[in-house]
Parts: structure tokens; sequence; C-alpha cells
């Protein structure tokens, strides 16, 4: 069984949220990229879960291997968090999808085509395993395009999985809006993961030592052989910018009995209640 | 004619789904920039309101796509049979509302015919010929403008709580037909064991919430919140922390990645206000924020604030609730 766990590297969601919060979050020069610098660059949330939901398959009795692939500038620091977790492998797919130069760019078809090729480079994978989305774009576009080129099915947002005893398979239970739903999809299949999951590892600091001499291995596009298809991304990001807010909040003062009677004659008085 | 579709198909017996209108609202506008037709498509067999839907917001053409292997809500026939619909039509966009189920159909369409696809979008534009989609970003501590490139068909998912639906200034009587779907060659993979049950009423159509946060401090205190809600019949609902830590389960998750709602009166208890929690609820008609940090975010969505400690301050308003609804006013 060969499991693959695609990461992204992002910026620290909550770094970002209380820069926004202070009012200091800010665009570059280039119209496109967060300028914060002081924002950490960790392995989006989701996928370190999904890297999880892979360990717990491991830990169920699945054999094999798990292979986490990422694509990115220099995701190296994510690699060796997830050797340290336990992945048997760890490479690095050389582009960056925030490069916003024309060629290199990558959009979700073009990730999605790095990730497959790869995949297929070294020798296929039973499951796929990714975030459900990418907290930077939240765009959650990236396991659907590579199960449709892959020709798999795909299961999205999973709480929990258990492979079938034969090992052709794998149970999901999916978070719906209705409540769990659990299906079964012949392997092999994308599953995407969402927090639902539960809260992911930590490593020993044995194996932190010990992973910090771990060296991802580099594949480049040209190895891949995909670089025209990587070259030009047809959803381009031209600008990003930060919202602006108008509050006009009233605050009710006083003790507070003061208080929640005042809100509740002002929601009677509006018609809310 | 250059066309723009809309599709639905979360349809529920009595109309169309949630967020279909508001599509079309974009989908008009999209139209209009291109000198293109509108059109809706609805998945299944259409509700009996949908012609004059279709027509209020100005669409040419009404397409309902019937086979039995749909009405039963699998994502294989979904995607099959829209890419048929965009194979057969070429149309320059196909909008759809961003629910559970387009979250994951829609990025499949698009694999499988190989075309560009944007997720979140809450505006749609046309520049230089070419389509622009703005969408959120970062649970929307950011806005993003993507340009799509070529003029073949791009799919856009649209995250409609923030839009309004605005009916066309001149209602058209749609042409209904049913597009010839052909789905022989479909059989679903993937196979439900436990179908997911719907255990009682929706947060997503919830007249009121109240929704309490980390702010509560212990899984106990959430029965305020319940309290509460119950005292102005309402729903509880929850900000990803609880549903993180099991005090609560994941139906009660409002934001970005839980449930979106829109409700008239949307309670924040202890919650911050992280842009992920806005998405869910930001279109209430009045947030009402209880959090003891005066620069919380969340008291820059509200319309009402309390700056104290929700320990002293449910208590009062679930009194204060309850005396409101015991007068019976
Ligand atoms: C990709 C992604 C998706 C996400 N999706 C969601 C989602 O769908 N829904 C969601 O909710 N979150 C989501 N999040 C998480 C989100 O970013 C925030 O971390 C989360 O909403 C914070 O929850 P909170 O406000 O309850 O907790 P905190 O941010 O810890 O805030 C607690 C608040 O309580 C106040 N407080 C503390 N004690 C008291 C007291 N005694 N009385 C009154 N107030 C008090 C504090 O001042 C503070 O403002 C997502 C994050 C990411 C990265
Ligand atoms: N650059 C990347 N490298 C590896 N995996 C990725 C990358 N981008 C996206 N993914 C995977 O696809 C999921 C959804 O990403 P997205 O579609 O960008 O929201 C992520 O959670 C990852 O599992």
């Amino acid at each position: 069984m060969r499991i693959v766990v695609c990461v992204k590297e992002v910026l620290d969601p909550d770094a970002v949220n209380s820069f926004a919060v202070a009012g200091r979050l800010t665009i570059g020069e280039d119209g496109t990229s967060l300028t914060q610098s002081a924002i950490p660059r960790l392995m989006n949330g989701y996928d370190e879960q999904a890297l999880e939901a892979a360990l717990r398959l491991r830990d169920a009795g699945a054999s094999g291997t798990i292979a986490v692939v990422s694509i990115g500038a220099d995701p190296a620091n994510i690699l060796r968090h997830a050797a340290a977790l336990g992945a048997d492998e760890i490479t690095h797919v050389a582009a960056d999808p925030a490069d916003r130069a024309d060629r290199a760019g990558l959009d979700g078809h073009a990730t999605a085509a790095l990730l497959v090729a790869w995949i297929r480079s070294t020798g296929g994978a039973d499951l796929v395993l990714c975030g459900r989305q990418a907290s930077d774009d939240d765009q959650g576009v990236v396991p659907a395009l590579i199960g449709e080129q892959l020709g798999v099915p795909v299961v999205t947002i999973a709480r929990a999985l258990a492979l079938e005893a034969g090992g052709d398979a794998v149970r999901v239970t999916r978070v719906t809006p209705d409540g769990d739903e659990v299906v079964l999809a012949p392997l092999p299949a994308v599953v995407t993961i969402s927090s639902e999951l539960g809260t992911p590892r930590y490593p020993t600091a044995a194996r932190k030592l010990q992973a910090r001499r771990a060296k991802p291995a580099v594949v480049t596009l040209d190895a891949l052989g995909v670089a025209a298809a990587a070259g030009a991304p047809r959803v381009r990001l031209l600008r990003q910018w930060v919202p602006a807010l108008h509050g006009h909040c009233e605050l009710l003062a006083g003790a507070p009995a003061e208080a929640a009677d005042a809100l509740v004659a002002r929601l009677i008085q509006d018609g809310a209640i | 004619m250059a066309k723009v579709l809309v599709c639905g198909w979360d349809t529920q017996a009595d109309g169309l789904a949630p967020g279909v209108e508001e599509t079309l609202t974009l989908g008009r506008k999209l139209a209009a920039a291109l000198g293109a037709e509108l059109g809706l498509v609805v998945l299944g067999s259409a509700p009996p309101d949908a012609a004059r839907v279709a027509g209020r917001h100005g669409a040419s053409t009404l397409e309902t796509l019937a086979d039995p292997k749909l009405a039963a809500g699998g994502s294989d026939a979904r995607v099959e049979a829209l890419a048929q619909l965009c194979q057969a039509h070429a149309p320059r966009a196909l909008l759809m509302p961003q629910t559970f189920d387009a979250r994951l159909v829609a990025p499949r369409v698009a694999g499988r015919l190989g075309v560009p696809i944007v997720m979140n979008g809450i505006d749609v534009d046309v520049e230089n010929g070419a389509l622009r989609v703005t969408a959120t970003a970062y649970g929307g501590d950011t806005h993003a403008l993507y340009e799509i490139a070529g003029d073949g068909t791009a799919l856009v998912c649209v995250s409609t709580t923030a839009l309004r639906a605005e009916p066309a200034p001149e209602p058209r009587t749609p042409v209904v037909e049913e597009f010839p779907v052909d789905l022989r060659t479909v059989t679903e993979r993937i196979r439900v064991l436990e179908p997911a049950k719907t255990e009682g009423p929706r947060l997503e159509e919830a007249n009121t919430i109240v929704a309490g946060g980390r702010g509560l401090g212990a899984a106990e205190h959430f029965a305020w919140i319940e309290q509460l809600a119950e005292a102005l019949g309402g729903m509880a609902g929850a900000s990803r922390p609880l549903v993180d830590d099991g005090w609560v389960d994941a139906s009660r998750q409002v934001g970005l990645t839980g449930r979106i709602t829109r409700p008239a009166l949307y309670i924040a208890v202890g919650i911050s206000g992280a842009s992920q929690h806005m998405a869910g609820c930001s279109a209430a008609k009045t947030i009402v924020a209880i959090n003891r940090d005066a620069d919380a975010a969340i008291f820059r969505h509200a319309r009402y604030g309390i700056v104290g400690d929700c320990h002293e301050i449910l208590p009062e308003l679930i009194r204060a609730a309850r005396a409101h609804r015991a007068g019976g006013s």
C-alpha cells in the first residue's frame, strides 16, 4: 500500500487573522502578496491532519509507505516535520505556486498536473490524501482535479477512514450538512480530510532531532516532463487586497443586568425578537 | 449567442435551493457584460416555480436534466451530466451556488473538461474580453481578483451569503426544455453505506442563532448558549474550537468550513470574530457581540455589543429574554 499525502506550505492563518484584526495586514508592491515577513510559514492545517489520517491507517495495521509531497518555493521545513511525524519519504517538487511571474505561477490545474505527474513517476498511489482546502487561497480544488486526472474517485471532507480487509477499498466517514455519512470507495482514490478528524500528533523529541537531518528528494519540473503544462496558469491572481470594514456597533454599558435589559429592549424595538 | 449558465440542484420540494437567485443575479451581470444569454439549469426535475424564478432574473432558458441516476444524488452522475451540458452548449461561464455538494462536483467537472475554476466567488466581471472573478481568500481577511485566460468555459462557485438577489428590470418568459443527458455509462463508484440523517432543524434555516466560542471557558457553559437560544426561539451554534475540543457536535460549527448561516439575529458570545468564523454569519441582519475584549474583531461586525464577562452577562440575558417571552410581546 502506497499512501501519498499532499501538503502545502501556507502563512500561519492565525497570525494572518491577528494582523488583519490589528489593521496591519498589507499587500506588497506587486499588488498580490501579503507583505508580513513576521508571519510564520507552516504546513496547511488540514494537510497536517491528512498526514495524521495516514499515520492512523498505519497504526491500524496498514503496511507500505507513506510518501509526503509538496510543491513550493522551499517547503523543506514542513517536509522535515512530516518526516519527524513518521513519513517514509519526503519530496519537494520544485515550483512556486505563489510565484506571480507569468511562466512560473501555478493554478489549481497546474498544481494537480504536477502532483499527478509525480505520483505516476513514482509508481502510482493506492490512496492520495489531501487537506480539504488550503488556508491561504481557500480554493479546495486541487484534490478533485487530481482525482479526475488520475481517473479515480474523490471523497471529500472526511473525519475518519479505515481500510477494508482486502485492502482494495476505503471506508470514509464524511461530515455533511445533514450529519455524518459513511461511504465505501474502491482504491485507488483521493480523500480530503477536514478538521473534524481531530488534533494531529506531535513528533517526539528524538524523532524531531533525527528529522533535522532529513533531506527532501527534490524533483524538478524538467524531470517530470511537464514544464510546458505548468507554464501558463489560466487562473491568474491579478490583485489581492484587504477589504475595508465599516463597523457601527452600539455598545451597551452598565452592570450585567442593565446591559442585558438594554440589549433586549433594543432587539424588541428593532423587531429582531 | 454566447451563454452564461447558472446551475442548481439541491432543490427543495417547494422551491429552488437557497443561493440560486443570488447566483442568477451575478450571472445576469456577467451575461450583460459579455452580451450573452442567461440560462438556468436544474439537475433533476425542476420545482414548480423554477420557470418563474428564472424569468424574474432575466434567464431566457430553463433547462432540466432529468435522469433517475441524478435523483440518487451521486457525484459521478452529476459530474458527467454537467460535463455533457458544457460540451453541448460551450457556455462562457457556468456558475453555481457553493453548496456542500458543489464543492466536490464543480472542481471535478473542471477537471474532467480541463477548464478553469474559481471557488468562493463574490463578484464577476469582464475586462478586455477576459473573465474576472473576485473571491475571498484567507477566510475573508483578503479579497482576490482572478483573471481567467482564454475564451472557453470557466466554472465559478459563488459564495452567496453576502450577495443580494435582485430581479431583472424586465422579467422574461424562459423557454423550458429538457436537456437530453445520457448517463447510461455512469455507475457510481462510491457506495453510500450509511446515509446522513438530519436530526432536527438546521442552522442554515434558523432565524435566530446564539453561538458560543472559546470565551465560554468550559464545556458545561455551553448550556447557557442553549438556554438563551431556547428563550429566543432560536438555535445554538459554535465556533470551531468548541467542535475541535469535542464540546459540541460538528453540525453546530458556524463558519467558512462549517455552516453558512443567514439568520435575522446572530448573538456571538465569547467569539473573537476571526474571518473564517464571520464567513458563516456575516450575512446576519443583526449581529450582537458579547466579549470581554473591547478590541475583539467581532465588534466591527456587530450592531450591538456588550463588553464584559459572558459568565456574568449570559445569566442576565437569559433572564431578560425569558421575561420578554413570558410577556408574550
Ligand atoms: C482554513 C480555516 C478554516 C476555519 N474554519 C472555521 C469555521 O468554519 N468556523 C470557525 O468558527 N472557525 C474557523 N476557523 C478558526 C478561526 O480562524 C478561529 O481560530 C476561531 O473562529 C476562533 O474561535 P473563537 O472565537 O471561539 O476563539 P478565540 O479566537 O480564542 O476567541 C475567544 C474570544 O472570547 C473572548 N473571551 C474570553 N473569555 C471571555 C469571557 N469570560 N467573557 C466574554 N468573552 C471572553 C476573548 O476576548 C476572545 O475574543 C478556521 C480556521 C482556518 C485556518
Ligand atoms: N502546492 C501544493 N503542494 C502539495 N499539495 C498541495 C499544494 N496545493 C494544494 N495541495 C493539496 O490540495 C489541497 C487543497 O488545496 P487548494 O485546492 O489549493 O485549496 C491542500 O490541502 C493540499 O493537500
